[in-house]
């Protein structure tokens, strides 16, 4: 079974292109034809005779635009669902401190109507972390929107690991009476945790080693590079402070919200800095939002940093995730840039660049056709694949 | 002593057969035919009346939930985690929920802590007429009971425990059974001393593969957690309440995980119930999921069980499935298939005789055997008393 598309406006190799043909075969794209390319060749016969064509689909794109489906680097998605209690709130471990060893992968809910909703507004993947009320907050998971099972929308179960500077830890905790309370406190925790980890990696390599702690064996594959840190900073302090401590213990960095990260441009710039933007459209409701900008993927982009744009599910819907790329557009982003941080960057910073956020032969076939341009918010998604699976 | 049921109708291959014949002794079934010639003790004569195996409910809190009564041995509301806790400790055998249940044909009952915890518990099979727990008894261990979802997180948001998320109570049981693996690792290899936990020697059957981890879970996502954490540490599983367990059908079919369903005749008074049908029975079973009914007492009064088979008739399983759900079925689920469930010689002697079609729920209990004691419960059984 193969499904093709035909003709219509496709987001290729950064810019939008005339297609003549897309082609789907086993959830993967197998051949992308331009207009243009097939214009040149004119009427020339293969040189081989083709086997008779494998029965499928053919769907006439005419006037629209196709694009790979849109990846949101950083939400909380069914970990709080909306429109229900208290009960089905599994968002923060907020007397936990430190619970590396908690994973988001453990309590998806597939049926939460957030899926819907983000096939609807063109998404199609998504990170999944803990939320920001301890230091050391869990486990994050990267999953397809799309499943009966947690199984079977899993890309990875395990990808990285959540901190969080500034005030949420700091008001989480000090309002309960606890350490820690300041910024220092915060720090504090996280690095004597990752000290705990670096050592009981040392000890677990000798022979005396018999018990296992899982908030350290948690804290291993991090340790060891193997998933990403993912540090949650507004302010350009906290920001400094995450690139501080993953320096001494050399993480693999990724900031999350970044949001005056437009003030600290050029290190950020210096540090090859990969950062998930957002959610700007989200109001200033806290002290670290209040140099919150448009501005700010612009002007990271133009120092050379990898710039996503997230959501941060349920902060900002899912569905608002390409009006946040149309506002960057309004306040001077280029609308090239402005869609590849919804594609192409956030699965360079999830590490899957290999296989997703762009239309390319051999990735994954997670392919959205609009009925107009995707920034223009008026637009609609008309069909939405999933590896190769019609879902819309 | 011995008793014979005379002109039963007995199920066989599937239907009610009449003019059977039933002899127990010494406390086992010892004889099932239709021409059984011997002087017994006790003759009933039964003219047509429908004689079935003792009804087995596998998951309750029989003796644990104190009736009439607010002080309760059901849960240990403020501890962290309890797999050490036995049944054993708690039951009263003279609660009047066990007249209720022997009253109610049942013969069998699972018991186990309440699922307010992340680990509640240790489960036990006890049989209803023991005058002592220890005498009714059947098997101590017989798996732990894992709890998930809203029941767990609403004890953590009532007694502010650390861990109050869904990602949370998976990690404390994660955490538990990696230090159970490593305890028992450490103990077996004999190098090292060790101090005994008494958290820990609870889970040591569990951590080798002798009793399985009977996992309380009504959402998909939550029975799904406990799939990935039995395949994780390599445990047998049991699927208890499993109220969306009919969304995983293939799931559980794959991997062979039984469910103990229900209690399906309670209204949907939380969230995680929302999706619960009458159906779930038939269209499990359809796939090939072993399905036993339960009716999780108190949750619903004991004398519920023949009711829940009657529902689940009413939206579609047979007769045979539905008999088998609260006799068969619990009975392999509970790993005591060889010597409960079924009428069938060498069986412990656990019979009901019911006026009617047991699941015709007009029928009354006439007479109950458990173990062989004869409980008599109408006026119409006329006992015969042999030489």
């Amino acid at each position: 079974m193969k499904t093709v598309l035909e003709k219509g406006n496709i987001f290729y190799q950064g810019k939008f292109q005339e297609l003549d043909k897309l082609v789907i075969e086993k959830g993967k794209i197998t051949e992308i034809v331009l207009a243009s390319a097939k214009a040149k060749k004119g009427k020339a016969v293969p040189a081989t005779k083709k086997k008779p064509e494998v029965a499928g689909k053919t769907i006439d794109c005419t006037d629209k635009y196709i694009l790979p489906g849109f990846i949101d680097a950083h939400t909380h998605i069914s970990l709080e669902e909306e429109g229900v209690g208290w009960y089905d709130a599994d968002f923060n471990e907020s007397y936990g401190l430190a619970t590396p060893h908690v994973r988001a992968f453990d309590a998806l809910k597939m049926r939460d109507r957030a899926f819907k909703d983000a096939l609807t507004g063109g998404v199609t993947t998504a990170m999944i972390t803990p939320g920001s009320a301890n230091p050391v907050g869990g486990q994050c998971c990267i999953v397809k929107m799309v499943g009966n099972i947690a199984e079977d929308a899993v890309i990875k179960e395990s990808s990285g690991m959540k901190f969080a500077f500034g005030e949420n830890p700091k008001r989480t905790y000090g309002e309960q009476k606890k350490f820690p309370s300041t910024r220092m406190g915060t720090a504090a925790v996280i690095r004597e945790w990752l000290m705990k980890a670096q050592d009981y990696l040392k000890r677990k390599k000798t022979k005396e080693f018999k018990e296992r702690e899982i908030r350290l064996e948690a804290l291993i594959p991090l340790i060891e590079g193997k998933i990403q840190a993912r540090a949650h900073a507004h302010q350009a302090d906290d920001i400094i402070t995450a690139y501080r401590i993953a320096q001494e213990f050399n993480l693999d960095l990724v900031f999350d919200h970044c949001t005056e990260g437009h003030l600290i441009a050029k290190e950020l710039g210096k540090w090859k800095a990969r950062a998930v933007v957002g959610p700007t459209l989200s109001s200033r409701s806290k002290a670290e939002l209040k140099n919150k900008t448009f501005d700010t993927v612009g002007i990271l982009m133009d120092e050379g940093c990898v710039v996503a744009l997230t959501t941060d599910h349920p902060v900002m819907p899912i569905e608002s995730l390409s009006v946040a790329a149309a506002m960057c557009v309004r306040h001077g982003l280029d609308e090239e840039r402005a869609i590849k941080a919804i594609t192409e960057n956030p699965a360079i910073i999830l590490g899957l660049d290999k296989r997703l956020g762009k239309l390319e032969v051999g990735y994954d076939a997670d392919v959205v056709v609009w009925d107009g341009h995707p920034l223009d918010t008026r637009s609609k998604t008309e069909a939405v694949f999933v590896d190769g699976n019609k879902v819309i | 002593m011995s008793i014979i049921f005379n002109n039963v109708r007995i199920i066989m291959s599937g239907k009610f057969f009449p003019g059977q014949k039933v002899l127990v002794e010494k406390g086992k079934i010892n004889m099932v035919g239709s021409s059984i010639h011997k002087n017994v003790e006790k003759s009933i004569e039964c003219n047509q009346k429908y004689l079935v195996p003792g009804l087995i409910d596998a998951h309750s809190h029989l003796g644990l939930f104190e009736s009439c009564s607010p002080m309760n041995d059901i849960a240990e509301s403020w501890a962290e985690i309890t797999p050490h806790l036995r049944p054993l400790d708690g039951i009263k055998m003279r609660d009047r929920a066990m007249e209720d249940a022997r009253r109610a044909g049942i013969t069998t009952c699972m018991v186990c802590p309440a699922s307010e915890l992340p680990i509640a518990g240790i489960c036990s099979i006890l049989k209803t007429n023991g005058n002592s727990a220890d005498v009714g008894l059947i098997v101590e261990q017989a798996g732990v009971l894992m709890s998930f979802g809203e029941l767990p997180k609403a004890n953590a948001r009532m007694t502010e425990k650390p861990h109050s998320t869904r990602m949370g109570m998976t990690a404390v049981i994660r955490e538990t059974l990696m230090k159970a693996q490593d305890y028992y690792a450490a103990k077996q290899s004999k190098k090292v001393v060790k101090d005994r936990e008494i958290d820990m020697e609870a889970l040591i059957p569990l951590i080798r593969g002798e009793v399985p981890m009977r996992a309380c879970a009504h959402r998909a996502e939550d029975i799904m957690a406990a799939i990935r954490i039995a395949e994780e540490f390599k445990l047998k599983l049991v699927i208890e309440h499993g109220t969306e367990a009919h969304l995983l059908t293939s799931v559980l079919a794959e991997k062979k995980i039984p469910v103990v369903l229900g209690p399906t005749l309670l209204p949907r008074f939380r969230e995680e119930l929302n999706e619960k049908t009458f159906e779930s029975a038939i269209i499990l079973m359809d796939a090939g999921v072993d399905v036993a009914l339960t009716c999780d007492y108190p949750g619903l009064p004991i004398e519920t069980l023949r009711v829940a088979a009657a529902m689940a008739m009413q939206y579609g399983l047979d007769e045979r499935r539905a008999l088998a759900a609260i006799t068969e079925i619990p009975a392999k689920i509970l790993g005591v298939d060889e010597r409960i469930g079924k009428i069938k010689k060498g069986y412990d002697g656990d019979l009901a005789l019911f006026s009617g079609h047991p699941l015709d729920i007009r029928s009354k209990l006439e007479a109950l055997v458990v173990d062989g004691d004869l409980f008599i419960f109408s006026n119409d059984v006329k006992v015969e008393m042999g030489s």
